[in-house]
């Protein structure tokens, strides 16, 4: 069933979480996402599914490892420094090929930093965070509504693959309340990230084994070789999944005199310095990842064949920059683009204004 | 010891006024009386947690001696590692051997019971000549009132939502103070804002002592817990009058009731003056008062026979 309501972002979150059918929940406070696990603690006795306040992150990361591998629906969501604490976790979680979901309600950092929204989490989050050769999807709404949907999203694309799969959102998003569509899961599976196809049984998970041969799940793989068999192994099935899950959306691209590209909260103030620079008769294109890793490449290098003007805005100091000028590499060289970077790191937020004054600085 | 009118007199430690503690906070007193026993300069490390933010907004800063914050696992690693260079130095020669220092770390009960208990148990274990305070208001408060290994078992707070099917937490809290003297220590004390001088008497104790110290003390959050700000210092005195909250000392392995309880009072007098009990004092959750009753006198009979009181 669907439904729209008024909502907050991380009790929205919690809620379509449950929708997809998470019955575990395992969460620590940390500001600026304890809504979630206070929305969590009321609902899920309700739908007859586990909350769990563990003593640590590093504990509610593992109670989800513990979950996952018995074949349930699991997450645990955090902020910046408590994500920081869980990335053991998920590399074992990678390690071992288990599906889970963790939710980034990001703030400002390093360090203890402040409880204001960042996007400085972007590397620890698109290249691995944890040790080892490995990979987690990462999915960045930018409206209350997408938070809910990637979510459920999430879990469907963690099953997909047997791997831990990262929604990261600043923390506007979860606190922010606004008109939250919440759509039926089943028809969500049609249209959103799954494209319908079903997923997998799981029946690699540890359910007891009486009636059939004991199965394992290790990440610890001692025997020459094996070890690097396995991440071979991983490796093809991150390259599927570049091939298969990379997302974007993108409005008015072509012919455009510029593309503003970027994720969650800053592709939100970017729509809002398109309508102002429309105004005044610049044509601005959207370019906004919606997957982080596998990050759309494919798709923004094919928009540089006619472009040569991107403004990078992002909440982090040149993080993010980085996968749009190996993108834009892909087709011309770094001298013959124009990117420019519009960094507010450190919690600052950026106006629609002051992209709309950089983008008039570049334009000639 | 110093008493409070001396305490005054004396040149100012601990805290500053200015601090942004709520009115009726529990700890800004506490580390007060507890600071202003030393004779000595103090190096304090706390983890994260109302105090590190109410006195710790840069540029300003309510500390009078040196303060680090680390993070919020780490206070009594970073104490660790800063007692030992200390000793380091001293050795080198690069400090007079005659140089005196008490070195604090302080951290909440979700920063001391939970997420801390691990580097704790690890300071305590290796000995280092630290005392560690634990101003103990039941739950996590910063981040806006969940539950930690502290909360009283029925406490309402928003990750253990007392309802019509489950009344609050459902388990009892961690005994830390037992398990902190199951360390050995020089020093373990038990103590609550609401008897200052058997506050200060222990925190007196506890400087006067080489080794490992821990003191747990009882600090109420009329946030957290739904009270009036002008009763907190009854409230704290309260949860000592109904054995919650029993004061005593772990002194070299001796144990030692330092405030007899001659008429207890029930649980129920302590739950009235705060909301996040309210709903205990309901008639359909009689029976799970009881039950807390029954434990609350189990724990203190045990308490009594090891504090050789008899019972």
């Amino acid at each position: 069933m669907s439904q729209t309501i008024f909502m907050k972002g991380n009790e929205a979150m919690a809620e379509a979480a449950i929708r997809a059918g998470c019955r575990f929940y395992f969460g620590y406070p940390i500001t600026p996402q304890n809504e979630v696990p206070a929305y969590m603690s009321r609902r899920m006795p309700e739908v007859g599914g586990t909350f769990l306040q563990a003593e640590s992150e590093l504990a509610a990361i593992n109670m989800v490892f513990g979950a996952a591998a018995a074949g349930a629906r699991a997450m645990t969501s955090s902020s910046s420094p408590g994500i920081s604490l869980k990335q053991e976790g998920i590399s074992y979680m990678a390690g071992c090929e288990l599906p889970g979901v963790i939710a980034n309600i990001a703030r400002g950092g390093p360090g203890l930093g402040n409880i204001s929204p960042a996007q400085s989490d972007y590397w620890q989050s698109t290249r691995g965070g944890g040790h080892g050769d490995y990979r987690t999807i990462v999915l960045a709404p930018h409206t209350v509504t997408e938070l809910v949907e990637l979510t459920m999203d999430a879990f469907d694309l963690a099953d997909l693959y047997r791997n831990p799969v990262l929604v990261l959102a600043e923390g506007l998003l979860g606190q922010m309340m606004e008109r939250v569509f919440f759509p039926d899961p089943e028809k969500r599976q049609l249209v959103g990230l799954l494209r319908g196809r079903s997923l997998p049984a799981k029946d690699w998970a540890l359910t007891g084994a009486k009636g059939r041969k004991p199965q394992f799940i290790k990440s610890l793989l001692m025997r020459p070789g094996a070890l690097e068999e396995h991440n071979f192994k991983l490796a093809e099935k991150y390259a599927l999944i570049e091939r298969e899950e990379a997302a974007a959306e993108e409005i008015d691209c072509e012919e455009a005199d510029i593309i503003l590209t970027g994720y969650g909260t800053c592709a939100r103030i970017a729509k809002r310095a398109k309508e102002m620079l429309a105004a005044q008769g610049i044509k601005a294109g959207i370019f906004r990842p919606i997957t982080l890793w596998p990050f759309p490449a494919k798709r923004l290098a094919a928009l540089a064949r006619e472009q040569n003007n991107f403004l990078v805005i992002e909440m982090s100091l040149g993080q993010y920059i980085e996968d749009v000028q190996l993108a834009v590499a892909q087709v011309k060289s770094l001298q013959e683009a124009k990117i420019q970077l519009l960094a507010r790191p450190g919690g600052g937020v950026p106006y629609p204004e002051e992209i709309v004054g950089r983008v008039r600085e570049m334009l000639p | 010891m110093l008493n409070l009118k001396q305490l005054s007199l004396q040149e100012k430690k601990g805290l500053a006024g200015g601090h942004r503690a709520c009115s009726g906070c529990g700890f800004p007193q506490a580390i007060n009386m507890i600071f202003g026993q030393s004779t000595v300069p103090v190096v304090t490390t706390c983890a994260t947690g109302c105090m590190e933010i109410a006195t710790t907004i840069y540029p300003f800063t309510a500390w009078r001696g040196n303060f680090m914050h680390s993070a919020f696992e780490n206070a009594a690693a970073t104490i660790s590692g800063i007692e030992t260079a200390y000793r380091s130095l001293k050795k080198q020669g690069r400090l007079p051997g005659d140089d005196k220092m008490n070195f604090v770390a302080i951290g909440g009960d979700g920063g001391t019971y939970d997420i801390g208990f691990q580097a704790l148990s690890g300071a305590m274990e290796r000995r280092h000549n630290i005392l560690y305070i634990c101003y103990n208001n039941e739950a996590y408060m910063n981040t806006g009132v969940q539950r930690s290994s502290a909360t009283p078992k029925g406490g309402h707070t928003t990750t253990s939502p007392a309802g019509k099917v489950v009344p609050g937490k459902v388990q009892f809290p961690k005994d830390l103070t037992h398990i902190l003297a199951a360390h050995d220590l020089a020093y373990a004390g038990q103590a609550s804002v609401g008897y200052h001088l058997d506050l200060m008497r222990k925190a007196d104790k506890a400087f006067s002592l080489a080794g490992p110290k821990f003191m747990n003390v009882y600090t109420p959050c009329r946030l957290g817990w739904g009270s009036d700000p002008s009763q907190s210092m009854e409230i704290a005195r309260l949860a000592v009058e109904t054995c919650l909250w029993p004061l005593y000392e772990v002194v070299d392995g001796e144990w030692k009731l330092t405030r007899k309880i001659r008429e207890k009072k029930p649980v129920t007098d302590f739950y009235k003056t705060q909301t996040r009990f309210r709903h205990l004092l309901k008639p359909e959750n009689e029976e799970l008062v009881k039950e807390i009753q029954a434990e609350v006198d189990k724990r203190w009979h045990r308490l009594l026979l090891r504090c050789g009181e008899g019972a």
